[in-house]
C-alpha cells in the first residue's frame, strides 16, 4: 500500500553554510524603513535570519514589536512575502502556509518548487502564548518549516511586560521593585529549547542563538531549514529600550550573555547535542565564566539589584553549568535522581 | 482667554520621562493659580521607540469649560510654546511612515516660542530649522541633551530648568513663584529650585524673522486613504536592491520609501575608508541594513537609513575607523565614499575635522551603574 502523497516529505532547500564572513551573500531581503528603535537587535536577528533563507522564502510572524515596529500603517521593510498572524499562532500559521504549499503544488496550482517557511514569534508570543501550537507543529515531520522566537526577554513591544522569558529579578512593567518588595520577578527564565527538544524526539533540530555571532546565527537558521520538517531556533536579542542601556552597546551585550553563562549557545540535531563557540570552552572548561555581575550592572533594568540578589543570580547560573544534568540545557540534577 | 497649548518634542524613550515630567510641572503650576489643565502623551508614538521623535502636549485654561472645548483634538493645530529637548531636531521631526520631515516649528503661533536645549548658540541652531511665514522666538537653554533610558531617570536639572524659563517665554501660563511651589512640593529640593531660577535669568531669547532659517522644502508623503488600498489590504513588497547608485558593481538594498529616519539620528557614522580592512563586521551588524557596498568593495553608511545607533563603531576593530560624530555637525546627507573618492586629501582634512570638533560626545543612556550621579555633578558646576 502505497502512502498518502501529502504525508511525503519534500526536498526542502539545501543551504549550505557560509564559511566564514566573505562569504556571506550580499543581498538584503530585510530593508531599512522599519520603525524600530535605535541599536534594535531583534532588527538585526530577522535581517540575519532572511539574508541566511535567501529570497525563496515566506515569512510570517506573529504580534510583537518585529510585527508592529516593521509595519507602520500600510508600510513594509519586508522583500520577501510578508503575513502578520495572531500573537500565540507562529507554529500554527507556519504549518498553515507550509501544508497549504505543499497542497497548491501536488494540485498543479504552483510550480514545484522548495520554499522555505518561516514563522517568528518573541518570547511574549512563542514562550508563553504560542508554546502549545509550537509543540503542536514540532509533532509534524512531514512539514518543512523552521520557528524562530527572538527573545528581547519582555513584551517589549507594549512598553516591557514581564514575560515567560524575562530574567529573575528584572525591573519590568509587570514587576517594578519598590521599597517594600525589590524583587518582584521571582522566576527564573523559561527554559525554552531544552524542554522542546526534550518533549518532541521526531523535531530533528533545535538550536540556541545570539546574532551578536552572526555567522554561526546565520548558518544554524541555514541549517534549520535544509536539514527537514520541523524546527525551531531561539535567539536572545539585547533590547535597548527595555534592558535600558545605551543602544551601542546591543552588540556587546548580547556577547556578555554567552561569557557569562546566562544563555548558552548550542544546538541538538538528531538528538546529538553539540555546544558552539564560547560556550563550548565554557563546557569543556577551557573558559572561565565572566561573573553575572559583569553584565547586570550595564543594564538599567537591574539597576535596584544589591550585592545579594547579584549573588542569587550567580548562584543560580552556577547550578546551569555544575548541577544540570546536561549543563545549561536540561535542568535537572542527576545526583537527585536516584532518591 | 483662550487655551495655552505647549508641545514637548522629544526623543522615544530616552526622554521619556523628562517629557513627563515638563507638561506634568506645567498643568501643576498653572493649578496653582487657580487654572486648570491636562497633559498628555500623543497617541500615535506609542508603543515608543528609542531615538524615534515623539510629541507631548501641556493645555492650560483658565477654567474646565475651555479646557474641554478644546479637548477633543488628537494633537493640536497651533502650540504657543515648542520645546525641543534634543537640539538635533532642528532638522526637522519624522515620526512614523508617511509624516514627511515636519518642521520643529510646524506648530508654532506667530511670535510663539521654540525652547531649545543645547550647548550652542541660537545663530548655529537656526540654519537648520526650517523657514517660518511668521516671526517666532527662538529660547535656549544652555546645556548637554538629556537623555537616559526607561527604567532609571537622569535627574540632571533639565526638566526644571526648561519649566523655570516658562514665565519668561509665556508669561501668560504662569508665574515664576507659581513654578517654584510647584517644585518644592514636587521634589521638595532646593537645588531644583535654584536651579529654575538660574535657568530664568540666563536663557537666551533671539527673534526669529521669515527669511532665517533653512530654505528647504521638507519632504512630505501623500498617505493613501482606504480607497487606494489594494484587495486584501496587501503592501507592495520593497523592491529587490541593485548596484551601487550611478556605478558598475556594488550592491544598495532595496529600501522603504516612505520612511526615512532621517530624524531618528542624533549622531551619524563617519567612515575612515583608508584605513577600513573591509573586515564586513559594520555591515553585518548594523539593524537597519544601512551600509551600501561600494563597486570597490567598501561598506558605507547610507545617510537615507542610518537611525544613529553607534553599533558600527563598536564592532569596528580598526582604532577611529568609524566614529560617531553629533548630528548637529552636518549640514546634508551627501555621500561620504564619493567624497573620499573624487578627493581623497580632502576628504581626510573634512573627516579630521569632524571627529576633532565633537561638540558634544553624546551618551544615549544608561552605560554602568552609578555614571548618572557622576554627570550630575558635572552639569551642575
Amino acid at each position: 500500500m502505497e502512502a498518502r502523497s501529502d504525508l511525503l516529505v519534500e526536498e526542502p532547500q539545501k543551504l549550505d553554510a557560509f564559511k566564514g564572513v566573505k562569504k556571506v551573500t550580499v543581498e538584503e531581503y530585510f530593508g531599512s524603513g522599519h520603525r524600530t528603535c535605535q541599536g534594535c537587535e531583534s532588527a538585526l536577528v530577522m535581517k540575519l535570519m532572511i539574508k541566511a533563507a535567501g529570497p525563496r522564502t515566506v515569512v510570517l510572524g506573529s504580534t510583537g514589536c518585529m510585527y508592529v515596529a516593521n509595519t507602520t500603517y500600510y508600510t513594509t521593510p519586508w522583500v520577501v512575502p510578508f503575513m502578520h498572524t495572531q500573537l500565540g499562532s507562529s507554529g500554527s500559521a507556519a504549518l498553515g502556509t507550509a501544508a497549504g504549499l505543499k497542497a497548491l503544488m501536488r494540485k498543479g496550482k504552483m510550480k514545484e518548487e522548495a520554499i522555505n517557511v518561516i514563522a517568528f514569534c518573541g518570547d511574549g508570543g512563542g514562550l508563553d502564548m504560542g508554546l502549545s501550537a509550537i509543540s503542536a507543529t514540532l509533532m509534524h515531520p512531514q512539514y518543512n518549516l523552521l520557528i524562530l522566537c527572538y527573545d528581547n526577554e519582555s513584551y517589549a513591544n507594549t512598553d516591557i511586560q514581564a514575560s515567560g522569558g524575562s530574567p529573575w529579578g528584572v525591573n519590568t512593567t509587570f514587576t517594578p521593585p519598590g521599597k517594600k518588595h525589590r524583587i518582584m520577578q521571582t522566576r527564573w527564565k523559561k527554559n525554552m529549547v531544552g524542554m522542546l527538544a526534550a518533549g518532541h524526539p521526531e523535531c530533528r533540530y533545535v538550536a540556541t542563538v545570539c546574532a551578536s555571532y552572526a555567522l554561526d546565527m546565520m548558518n544554524k537558521v541555514r541549517k534549520a531549514l535544509s536539514i527537514g520538517g520541523p524546527t525551531f531556533i531561539h535567539s536572545l536579542d539585547p533590547c535597548p529600550k527595555g534592558w535600558d542601556y545605551d543602544p551601542l552597546y546591543s552588540h556587546e551585550l548580547g556577547e556578555l550573555a554567552i561569557e557569562t553563562g546566562i544563555f548558552p549557545l548550542y544546538e541538538i540535531e538528531d538528538r546529538k547535542l553539540k555546544y558552539y563557540g564560547k560556550t563550548k570552552k565554557i563546557v569543556e572548561r577551557r573558559l572561565k565564566r565572566k561573573p553575572v555581575r559583569d553584565y547586570l550592572l550595564r543594564q538599567g533594568r537591574f539597576a535596584h539589584f544589591i550585592d545579594e540578589d547579584i549573588d542569587y543570580f550567580q548562584k543560580k547560573t552556577d547550578e546551569m553549568w555544575e548541577k544540570w544534568v546536561l549543563p545549561g540545557v536540561i535542568p535537572i540534577h542527576p545526583e537527585e535522581m536516584g532518591k | 482667554m483662550s487655551t495655552i497649548a505647549v508641545e514637548v518634542i522629544y526623543r522615544g524613550i530616552f526622554q521619556k520621562t523628562l517629557a513627563k515630567h515638563i507638561t506634568r510641572g506645567i498643568v501643576l503650576a498653572a493649578r496653582k493659580e487657580g487654572k486648570v489643565g491636562v497633559a498628555f502623551g500623543r497617541y500615535g508614538d506609542s508603543p515608543e521607540r528609542n531615538g524615534i521623535p515623539a510629541k507631548q502636549f501641556a493645555i492650560v485654561a483658565e477654567d474646565d469649560d475651555e479646557l474641554q472645548i478644546s479637548m477633543a483634538q488628537y494633537e493640536p493645530t497651533q502650540v504657543d510654546v515648542t520645546i525641543a529637548v534634543d537640539d538635533t531636531l532642528c532638522k526637522g521631526v519624522e515620526s512614523w511612515a508617511w509624516y514627511g520631515l515636519q518642521p520643529v516649528n510646524k506648530l508654532l503661533k506667530e511670535n510663539g516660542t521654540l525652547v531649545v536645549t543645547s550647548i550652542h548658540n541660537p545663530e548655529d541652531l537656526i540654519p537648520h530649522i526650517h523657514r517660518k511665514e511668521v516671526p517666532y522666538n527662538i529660547a535656549l537653554v544652555k546645556g548637554k541633551t538629556s537623555f537616559a533610558g526607561l527604567w532609571v531617570y537622569k535627574d540632571d536639572h533639565t526638566d526644571v530648568r526648561i519649566l523655570g524659563v516658562l514665565p519668561r517665554v509665556a508669561p501668560q501660563l504662569f508665574s515664576s513663584s507659581s513654578i517654584e511651589q510647584m517644585i518644592r512640593d514636587e521634589w521638595n529640593d532646593d537645588l531644583k529650585v535654584a536651579s529654575a531660577e538660574r535657568s530664568f535669568e540666563k536663557v537666551q531669547i533671539r527673534k526669529v524673522k521669515p527669511d532665517e532659517g533653512n530654505s528647504e522644502t521638507p519632504y512630505s508623503f501623500t498617505m493613501p486613504g482606504w480607497k487606494d488600498m489594494e484587495e486584501g489590504l496587501v503592501v507592495r513588497a520593497v523592491p529587490n536592491g541593485g548596484q551601487y547608485e550611478g556605478h558598475d558593481g556594488g550592491y544598495r538594498p532595496g529600501r522603504s520609501p516612505y520612511f526615512k529616519k532621517f530624524a531618528t539620528r542624533t549622531m551619524r557614522p563617519v567612515i575612515d575608508f583608508t584605513t577600513c580592512t573591509k573586515c564586513t563586521l559594520c555591515w553585518l551588524q548594523c539593524p537597519d541594513s544601512c551600509f551600501d557596498v561600494t563597486p570597490d568593495g567598501y561598506y558605507e553608511a547610507n545617510m537615507e537609513a542610518c537611525c544613529g545607533c553607534g553599533v558600527c563603531e563598536a564592532v569596528c576593530p580598526v582604532d577611529k575607523c568609524v566614529t560617531m560624530v553629533n548630528e548637529s555637525e552636518f549640514a546634508d546627507n551627501a555621500s561620504q565614499w564619493e567624497m573620499w573618492r573624487a578627493d581623497k586629501e580632502s576628504y581626510a582634512g573634512w573627516l579630521k575635522g569632524k571627529i576633532e570638533s565633537r561638540p558634544e560626545e553624546r551618551s544615549h543612556g544608561f552605560h554602568h551603574r552609578g555614571q548618572y550621579e557622576s554627570e550630575k555633578v558635572e552639569q551642575t558646576d
